[in-house]
């Protein structure tokens, strides 16, 4: 798998969060749903109507798309949560 | 912790930070309350983990501005609630605010500052849901906040004056872009120069994009509209086609560009769902980016204590979002006779100048990215138009012809704007939709109308609310309140 990750910008602290029981590595300071985006989710959730996958559209916190569950928590946009380490994230791939 | 401040700002963009900065030097108590977890708004992100040396110098004077001030602030007086959204306002100062613990608590103050940006405007096409599908926002927003390329070989389409930034940001952080798809026709484009040597700077830098992405054999095409994406489960392939001047399909130049990620957008449009909660009124301008906040010359909206500053009073990007955060701040301070008069005047008058050709700027870039009526008869009946509710094109085309020519009558008859986003990506689309096909007045059409809370909020935050303000107050302004005829004073 390419790595998305601008390899000239330099991270911060790695930390791990734990995707459909998966661990997987973030930096600290990247958004959730761009962590996810590198790790290669690209669906986040199904669309409740027709079942198709969704993922990230605006980027923004406007459409609520990129929702997933963060620790138990449902329908967290992803694209407003900064990684936290230890953080479980459920992705209805 | 305080729940009284003298000014609670929405938004701390551009324009929240330069009212913020000037109100705080003149001793007042000021609170700025924002959704994203950093400070600065759209314009202002950078990546946190990168640490302060690696940013850089930023061309963009603006930018430069906004990145200090953000830094700047946070070591001043003001208070800065981040994480955070305002779920209404109501009479009396009282504000409901989420924060990013899930708690909702009131605060209140005699001036609030409406500075709530602005969201991206999409034209639809089949398969604009799938995964793989962003907006060129978003596709900036991976890069700017996380470092992380949106993909490996970007294509990018729309009419968005982003796009050639975007394609110029993909290039310098390593990434491929496929091409660049403009829908407008270069010819358009050229209009700018009609406004005089004043936006020489900006021509020089659109030129520049062009020749960077030459130079990186990036294709530019102009003309060009994206028709669908394709893929089972994601983005494989997107089908582009020639159009005509009036923004029509031509019928066998379609071309397929094998793609995994597609950045799209087709403009921005003013965030006026908190200001129409309060009670202020909006009117309706295509080369403002559609429905905006109403002000007066200090930027006053229609309701008593409330301002409105930035992209929320019409689209024309930070330097005009920059002149109307301290416009707002200087009339504050001169009513609450912080500044006298003739300093009051001299330096609202230095900025008006500054401020008609920004606004005449925005209002050259809002229509050059603006989508035809005559555009959206080539859309299939199959296209998705609500994307949260799932609606297609042909229902709503159905209930036009059936009698329901507002906002609010479609979203009756389909379910159009009662999703999550409550109609914040598809009520720019559907509007114009309904004035292409049944031509009526903005007013008629409407816009949707907007009730706490205006973000979506989890039932649990709602228990145990200690506000005597929102439990008090039920369904207050519930009709958006519209201008027919509105001027704006300073230009």
């Amino acid at each position: 798998m390419t790595d998305l990750r601008i390899a000239s910008i330099p991270r911060g602290k790695a930390v791990t969060i734990i995707v459909n029981g998966l661990a997987c590595t973030a930096f600290e300071g990247e958004t959730l749903h761009a962590a996810l985006l590198a790790a290669g989710y690209r669906g986040l959730r199904k669309s409740p109507q027709t079942g198709q996958s969704r993922g990230i559209f605006c980027g923004m916190g406007v459409c609520y798309d990129c929702l997933v569950t963060i620790d138990g928590v449902p329908n967290q946009r992803a694209c407003m949560t900064p990684v936290e380490n230890g953080m479980e994230i459920q992705v209805d791939a | 912790m305080h729940k009284r401040y003298d000014v609670v700002i929405v938004g701390s963009g551009l324009a929240g930070l330069a009212a913020a900065d000037l109100l705080d030097r003149h001793n007042l108590k000021v609170l700025v309350v924002d959704d994203n977890a950093h400070t600065g708004g759209q314009l202002v992100r950078t990546f946190p983990g990168a640490g302060v040396a690696h940013r850089g110098f930023e061309p963009d004077r603006l930018k430069r501005r906004g990145r200090w001030l953000a830094a700047v602030l946070r070591n001043r007086p003001v208070r800065f609630l981040n994480g955070s959204q305002v779920l209404g306002l109501y009479p009396e100062g009282a504000l409901l605010v989420e924060d990013r613990r899930r708690r909702i608590s009131e605060y209140r103050t005699q001036t609030v500052i409406l500075a709530t940006g602005t969201r991206e405007k999409y034209l639809p096409f089949e398969g604009w849901t799938l995964p793989g599908v962003l907006s060129t926002g978003a596709a900036q927003i991976l890069m700017k906040s996380s470092g992380i390329l949106p993909g490996i070989n970007t294509l990018i389409g729309g009419s968005s004056p982003l796009m050639f930034v975007l394609a110029a940001e993909i290039l310098t952080n390593g990434g491929r872009v496929h091409a660049v798809l403009d829908q407008s026709k270069a010819s358009r484009k050229l209009q700018i120069l009609k406004m005089g040597p004043s936006v020489l700077p900006k021509v020089l830098e659109g030129v520049f994009y062009l020749i960077r992405l030459a130079a990186a054999r990036v294709p530019v095409r102009q003309g060009i509209r994206i028709v669908a994406a394709r893929g089972r489960r994601e983005l494989e392939a997107v089908i582009a086609a020639r159009v005509d001047s009036s923004g029509h399909i031509i019928p066998g130049t379609e071309q397929t560009y094998s793609t995994d990620t597609l950045a799209v957008g087709h403009g921005f449009a003013p965030n006026i769902e908190l200001p129409l909660q309060a009670g202020c009124a909006v009117a309706y301008a295509a080369d403002r980016g559609g429905w905006f906040v109403a002000v007066d010359s200090s930027m006053a909206t229609s309701v008593p204590g409330i301002y409105a500053v930035g992209e929320a009073t019409g689209i024309a990007g930070a330097g005009k979002s920059f002149i109307e955060g301290r416009m707002a701040a200087l009339n504050i301070l001169f009513e609450k006779g912080r500044i006298a008069r003739p300093v009051y005047a001299e330096r609202t008058r230095a900025l008006i100048c500054r401020h008609r050709h920004e606004v005449r700027y925005g209002r050259f870039l809002n229509m050059a990215c603006r989508t035809s009526a005559d555009a959206y008869a080539d859309i299939p009946d199959k296209t998705t138009i609500c994307r949260c509710e799932e609606i297609t094109l042909g229902d709503v085309r159905r209930q036009i012809s059936n009698g329901f020519t507002s906002l609010k009558g479609i979203k009756m008859a389909t379910r159009c704007g009662m999703g999550r986003c409550q109609g914040r990506t598809c009520g720019p689309i559907l509007f114009d939709l309904i004035s292409s096909l049944a031509g009526q007045p903005p007013t008629e059409i409407g816009c949707n109308s907007s009730r706490a809370p205006v973000k979506t909020v989890a039932l649990g935050s709602l228990e145990g609310i200690e506000s005597k303000a929102a439990t008090t107050h039920s369904g207050w302004a519930n009709a958006p309140k519209m201008e027919e005829r509105y001027e704006h004073p300073l230009t």
